[in-house]
């Protein structure tokens, strides 16, 4: 006997589903690839041009800032005497409050091996005052930077921090490349 | 029957009674309850005398690979120079310009990641390498004509990568050349075969704390006698070069440690002294006469925990000292005081405002001191500078915005001061104390934390980065 090859209601309802699913799931890989390759611009802080003057810390609109200090570990020297966690002349290289420059205990540091010790940052506690990354850059390999962080920026047309930035580091750069982390970030010679 | 209570009653009662309840909650209420303390010892650090003593046989190793005919004659034989002032007497003209070329490099040599810096003696140039394979400290001898290595001592010795791992320069006379390593192991050879002729643990016998980043301490021979800054159990000792027989030691009561900083002969008031900044203080102690090897005078006015740069002594009795990580400098007045010598305090100050440096130690040009700022010297920040001694606290000139130097070392030759920059950039300058006048400036190569001292000799420049030595000519 042949098959009723006629389509019924039950066919049609398990087709139309599929395709929906399909055109929802191609739909939102379309828009994804859109938003990824989209030349739409953020802000972004160029760690080569930050003079850590710690204006990131007040002037955003958000509070805490959305700049938060990121660490480039491939540049850190694990030093003991970290001159990014240290005030200049510290009583001891331990972690009191007295002897740490961060004012919110923001960055943490771990005895690795003797002669290392490894730093690390506390997003949470961070409000982008820059005074880690002052005494890096100045004593140090300049591992700790400033970065905005783009889940927590608004992305203002008229960035507030970008307005007041006295050494015009903070700058436009294309969302499918946001960040400016140090180490994998060089800056060129010709800029 | 209640009596009637007005409701205008009612309402300031009620508000009495929140406004009691707020001031209870907020007398009760620790705004800092969500904070945590800060304490000591949350990164779970290890004592540092915690540590196993490593056995460390010095001179263990020798290779000898031949002699190379010399006809050199003129030396740059220790940390700044013959006379300590890091500027040579060499009558031989240098160039005054690259032509807007850079000069050839004659030789190169790859070399264990550090900052140790040559001597040259007599067309050899020694120079206390680590070698990264062999984990070895080796004192190795190159010619200065061509960078044929001679021959080579070395000891095993556990070092970790830490800012680079050599940073000192040997001491060389005639007879004798004197190394101290990473973890402060001092080697005495016999200058020309590289015989060993004695060795010293400092860090087991004197049990000092070794500086953050290792030993930066150049030695000095004076008068076939080893002066070295030990801390730990003492603080300066002598050592007879020609046998390894301690011949005086200072104790060390008041715990100073070791510092990168190099001890400095100085003559006073007749009294010829080695004058050393430690961490914890500074102090001169008698180098000759009945009291040689005692305490002339110290102070513990002068205490920071990284000291590099080493004391500049000028001839009115003035001293100046300065350190990085903030510091800033200072400057003494030794004095004489009822047959005793005094140091006080004439000026101190923080880097921003005034001549200081984190590395290299200043260059004493026509009663002025000149040197290059360190990065928290504000907006003079990286210029080399040029203060009198008077008051080092008021810029004569810097160099400008536009030329910012490094961490990297300058020296004096020629009439011209030569100053690498931390990649490898070569400025020459006509040293002034009314301005700044740059020569000529050319990138000698792809340089990375240059940061080693200079030598000269016979026209020829050797100079290093962290990776790599080369030599130039740059005979006029």
């Amino acid at each position: 006997m042949k098959k009723n090859k006629r389509f019924n209601r039950r066919d049609f309802i398990q087709s139309s589903i599929r395709a929906s699913l399909v055109v929802s799931v191609g739909g939102i890989g379309g828009l994804a690839l859109k938003n990824s390759t989209g030349r739409d611009w953020v802000w972004q802080i160029d760690p080569f041009e930050c003079n850590q003057c710690g204006r990131c810390a007040t002037e955003c609109v958000r509070n805490p800032s959305a700049v938060k200090c990121v660490h480039a570990y491939d540049i850190c020297g694990y030093c003991d005497l970290c001159g990014g966690y240290f005030i200049p002349g510290a009583v001891k290289l331990d972690t009191g409050a007295e002897n740490q420059l961060c004012p919110t205990a923001a960055l943490i540091r771990k005895f690795i091996e003797e002669p290392y010790f490894e730093y690390e940052i506390d997003e949470d506690l961070c409000i982008g005052c820059a005074k880690c990354v002052k005494g890096c850059t100045s004593f140090g390999n300049g591992s700790l930077h400033l970065q905005i962080r783009h889940d927590l920026c608004r992305n203002c047309n008229e960035c507030s921090i970008a307005r007041v930035c006295p050494s015009k580091a903070i700058k436009r750069v294309p969302s499918d490349t946001p960040y400016m982390i140090k180490g994998s970030f060089t800056k060129t010679t010709d800029t | 029957m209640f009596p009637k209570i007005p409701g205008k009653s009612i309402v300031v009662v009620v508000l009495i009674g929140v406004g009691l309840l707020v001031i209870f909650w907020w007398m009760g209420k620790n705004p800092a309850d969500k904070l945590s303390e800060s304490l000591p010892g949350t990164d779970n650090r290890v004592s540092r005398t915690d540590a196993v003593l490593e056995e460390v046989n010095i001179g263990e190793y020798f290779e000898r690979f031949g002699d190379a005919p010399n006809t050199f004659l003129e030396s740059w034989p220790r940390f700044r120079g013959t006379n300590f002032d890091n500027i040579s007497k060499s009558p031989v003209k240098l160039i005054d310009g690259f032509n807007g070329q850079s000069p050839e490099i004659l030789w190169s040599y790859e070399l264990g990641e550090g900052h140790a810096g040559p001597a040259i003696y007599k067309g050899a140039v020694y120079l206390l390498d680590y070698d990264e394979e062999k984990r070895a400290d080796m004192l190795r001898c190159f010619s200065l004509a061509d960078g044929e290595e001679r021959w080579r001592r070395w000891y095993g010795v556990n070092v970790k990568r830490n800012h680079g791992m050599s940073r000192t320069v040997p001491a060389v006379t005639e007879k004798y050349i004197l190394t101290i390593g990473p973890r402060a192991h001092v080697m005495c050879v016999e200058r020309e075969s590289g015989d060993f002729i004695w060795g010293l643990d400092i860090e087991k016998e004197y049990m000092p704390e070794i500086p953050f980043w290792y030993t930066g301490q150049c030695p000095l021979i004076d008068k076939g006698k080893a002066i070295l800054a030990t801390g730990g159990k003492s603080m300066l000792i002598a050592v007879d070069c020609a046998t390894g027989e301690i011949l005086w030691e200072v104790p060390n009561e008041m715990d100073w440690k070791m510092s990168h900083s190099s001890i400095m002969p100085y003559t006073f008031a007749g009294q010829r002294m080695y004058v050393y900044s430690a961490v914890g203080g500074v102090m001169g102690v008698a180098a000759d006469g009945p009291d040689e090897g005692t305490v002339l005078w110290s102070s513990a006015e002068w205490n920071h925990q990284v000291v590099a740069p080493s004391p500049v002594c000028l001839p009115d009795g003035k001293i100046f000292l300065t350190a990085g990580y903030g510091a800033g400098s200072m400057v003494l007045q030794l004095g004489v005081e009822n047959s005793r010598f005094t140091a006080k305090i004439l000026q101190e100050y923080k880097p921003k405002d005034g001549l200081a440096c984190e590395q290299q130690t200043p260059l004493v040009f026509q009663d002025h001191l000149l040197a290059v700022l360190p990065k928290d010297a504000a907006t003079l920040r990286n210029q080399l500078v040029c203060v009198h001694p008077d008051d080092c606290t008021n810029i004569i000139w810097s160099s400008g915005k536009t030329s910012r130097f490094g961490l990297g070392p300058y020296m004096m030759a020629d009439g011209k001061i030569f100053l690498l920059s931390d990649d490898g950039t070569l400025t020459i300058i006509r040293p002034s104390t009314r301005e700044y006048l740059q020569l000529d400036q050319v990138k000698i190569f792809d340089g990375h934390d240059a940061w080693a001292p200079l030598a000269i000799a016979d026209g020829y420049m050797v100079l290093r980065d962290s990776k790599r030595m080369v030599c130039i000519q740059i005979k006029a």
